[in-house]
């Protein structure tokens, strides 16, 4: 039975490829995948491609072995699996961001939107603020702007975006980055073939320069 | 009419083939534990949200409600405490053998596919201290999957004592020493590295760099162990280990083996070895067990030693194969004839009355359930 791994499309995708060509992996059909979703061309992994937030919901079922995602999400899911293995791709940061006017020492509930309630509720618990969140499924940096919420907490690489909306960083949070995840009952059952890949992502972290 | 006939979140009805597959996984696990001399103790499924205090909830909550003064309640979410507070509250001469089956409720994350009620059936031994504690849990782990016909099942064998035990005698700061055993428990590579790196140099290092791979065929992992500095607390564990997986190979010579000593303890009040099994294409374990000789203290001032074990009979009702059912008699009958198909009824095996009044529906039953007709009423014709 070959080793199923979940590989969040899009991005990640496009940047762990060639970590995973360069750990031996066959990769050819995900190069070349027009609509195709499952890839078996390599004899020891069949990879399949999904959205990022359902990595862990195949994951924890146990019908895939191995997930590929960033940590922004593993954060958010309260990810209880092993997260192995950082994979030094992806990298941005979480940021608390809003419009030049915005106090954060004001004496107020804040009203804070952001895609990622759950991370957003542990920073500010652990800076002793209590918020009100507004879970926004996209482009969170208006709300400040359109007036929906006095901040927005999202994650930023080169912070190109906030500029062009006008908004300021108040504060970094976690960093991000793309993680190998692996259910922990495959880890007992593929014990060998998850060490080899583990070791063979480290390497090629190294050969392609892939800054811890 | 009823508008909401649809089932709460991660529950389900069993019927058919499933529900008679649990029922006989049941049934054959009690029946060893009657066998062996267990005697039935039934907790309620209501307890106080309390008794649960003790448990690691990682990826569920409790089923909460109140009761008539206002205190919280929960459907239980685990079997063993509810044992403990049993044990603390009513004065039961010790040592006991108890045996039980029931379902636990856990609500885990919604729409994700999981069930938040699962049937276990388990025992607990309270009052024993020797290592023949764990050996008669395991006798009946593997009678349990051997009785249900699983194949090929791995037995894991896991000791936390071992881990603190190692960490106690490493050279570095009680913070490093935390901060190492956070990462190997959640197998942090990234981060497990940066630390151990800095005893590569010392007697542990070459240990350091497979202790989070420390998982595996016994032997080759007590191998591993072996270039461990002398440690007496972790000699005394691998002394215990080593006696368990002797005696697996005198009684089951077959069986397979595994040893991780990577692995945090299933649970805080766990005090020794720990044990579960698995088979190779499963998502779940069959059963798991151990020693928890801290599992009173959270309800009374003295300490008594426990060894318990609890199989997963979902998990175990997924791997068992199902059974091949011979055709089944439907038995027609005039009503006056009763008697007669009751005899009948009593000799053919796999066999049911027909209840219809009409040869012509009795012929349509049969037929829809794939059923083998006897029709009574031809005789003397």
């Amino acid at each position: 039975m070959p080793i199923k791994i979940a590989l969040t499309k899009g991005r990640v995708e496009k940047q762990v490829v060639p970590l995973l060509e360069a750990s031996g992996i066959d990769c050819s059909g995900i190069r070349n995948k027009g609509r195709r979703l499952i890839f078996d061309e390599d004899p020891v992994y069949e990879t399949i491609l999904v959205k990022g937030p359902d990595v862990l919901t195949y994951l924890n079922s146990g019908s895939v072995h191995l997930g590929i995602v960033g940590s922004d999400i593993l954060a958010e899911q309260n990810n209880t699996q092993y997260a192995m293995l950082d994979l030094g791709v992806g990298r941005c940061r979480f940021v608390l961001a809003s419009t030049s006017d915005f106090d954060p020492q004001q004496v107020r509930r804040k009203i804070i939107a952001t895609k990622y309630p759950n991370i957003t509720k542990r920073y500010f618990q652990s800076i002793g603020e209590d918020v009100e969140i507004i879970r926004i499924e996209g482009s969170v940096e208006l709300a400040p702007l359109i007036g929906l919420a006095d901040a927005i907490v999202d994650i930023t690489e080169t912070g190109t975006t906030l500029r062009e909306n006008n908004l300021h960083v108040y504060a970094e949070l976690q960093p991000v980055s793309t993680q190998l995840v692996v259910n922990r009952l495959a880890l007992k059952q593929y014990h060998s073939e998850i060490r080899t890949l583990v070791e063979n992502l480290q390497q090629a972290k190294n050969k392609l320069g892939v800054k811890e | 009419m009823i508008k909401n006939r649809n089932l709460p979140n991660g529950t389900r009805d069993e019927f058919g083939p499933r529900a008679a597959v649990k029922e006989n996984i049941s049934t054959q696990l009690f029946s060893i534990f009657k066998q062996r001399g267990f005697t039935k103790l039934t907790t309620p499924i209501l307890e106080y949200a309390d008794v649960f205090k003790p448990l690691n909830l990682d990826n569920y909550r409790p089923y909460q409600l109140l009761d008539e003064q206002g205190e919280a309640l929960v459907l239980r979410p685990d079997l063993t405490l509810p044992v403990a507070r049993m044990m603390s509250t009513t004065g039961v001469e010790l040592p006991v053998k108890w045996y039980y089956g029931g379902d636990v409720f856990r609500v885990k994350k919604q729409l994700s596919g999981s069930y938040n009620q699962v049937t276990q059936a388990g025992i607990e031994l309270v009052g024993y201290s020797s290592l023949k504690g764990e050996l008669e849990c395991l006798t009946i782990a593997l009678a349990g999957c051997q009785a249900n016909g699983i194949k090929e099942m791995t037995l894991e064998l896991s000791d936390a004592r071992f881990v603190e035990g190692v960490l106690a005698a490493l050279p570095v700061p009680q913070p490093t020493k935390i901060a190492l055993k956070q990462a190997l428990f959640a197998k942090d590579l990234t981060v497990y590295n940066q630390i151990s790196e800095l005893l590569a140099d010392t007697e542990f290092g070459e240990f350091l760099s497979e202790w989070p791979w420390l998982f595996g065929d016994f032997d080759t992992v007590i191998k591993v162990v072996q270039k461990l500095p002398k440690i007496p607390q972790v000699q005394t564990v691998i002394k215990s280990l080593n006696a368990v997986n002797q005696f697996i190979k005198q009684m089951a010579p077959e069986q397979r083996v595994v040893l991780d000593l990577s692995i945090p303890s299933p649970q805080s009040y766990y005090t020794g070895m720990a044990f579960r099994g698995y088979t190779q294409n499963a998502s779940d374990y069959l059963f798991s067990g151990g020693r928890y000789d801290d599992l009173l203290t959270s309800f009374q001032q003295i300490k008594e030693p426990a060894v318990g074990l609890a199989f997963d009979v979902d998990a175990l009702a997924d791997r068992v194969p199902l059974p091949k059912q011979s055709k089944q008699t439907l038995i027609y009958f005039n009503s006056d004839q009763w008697q007669e198909a009751e005899t009948v009824l009593k000799q053919t095996p796999n066999s049911t009355l027909c209840l219809a009044d009409s040869r012509e529906e009795a012929n349509r039953i049969a037929v829809s359930n794939n059923q083998q007709l006897l029709d009574l009423t031809k005789e003397g014709e």
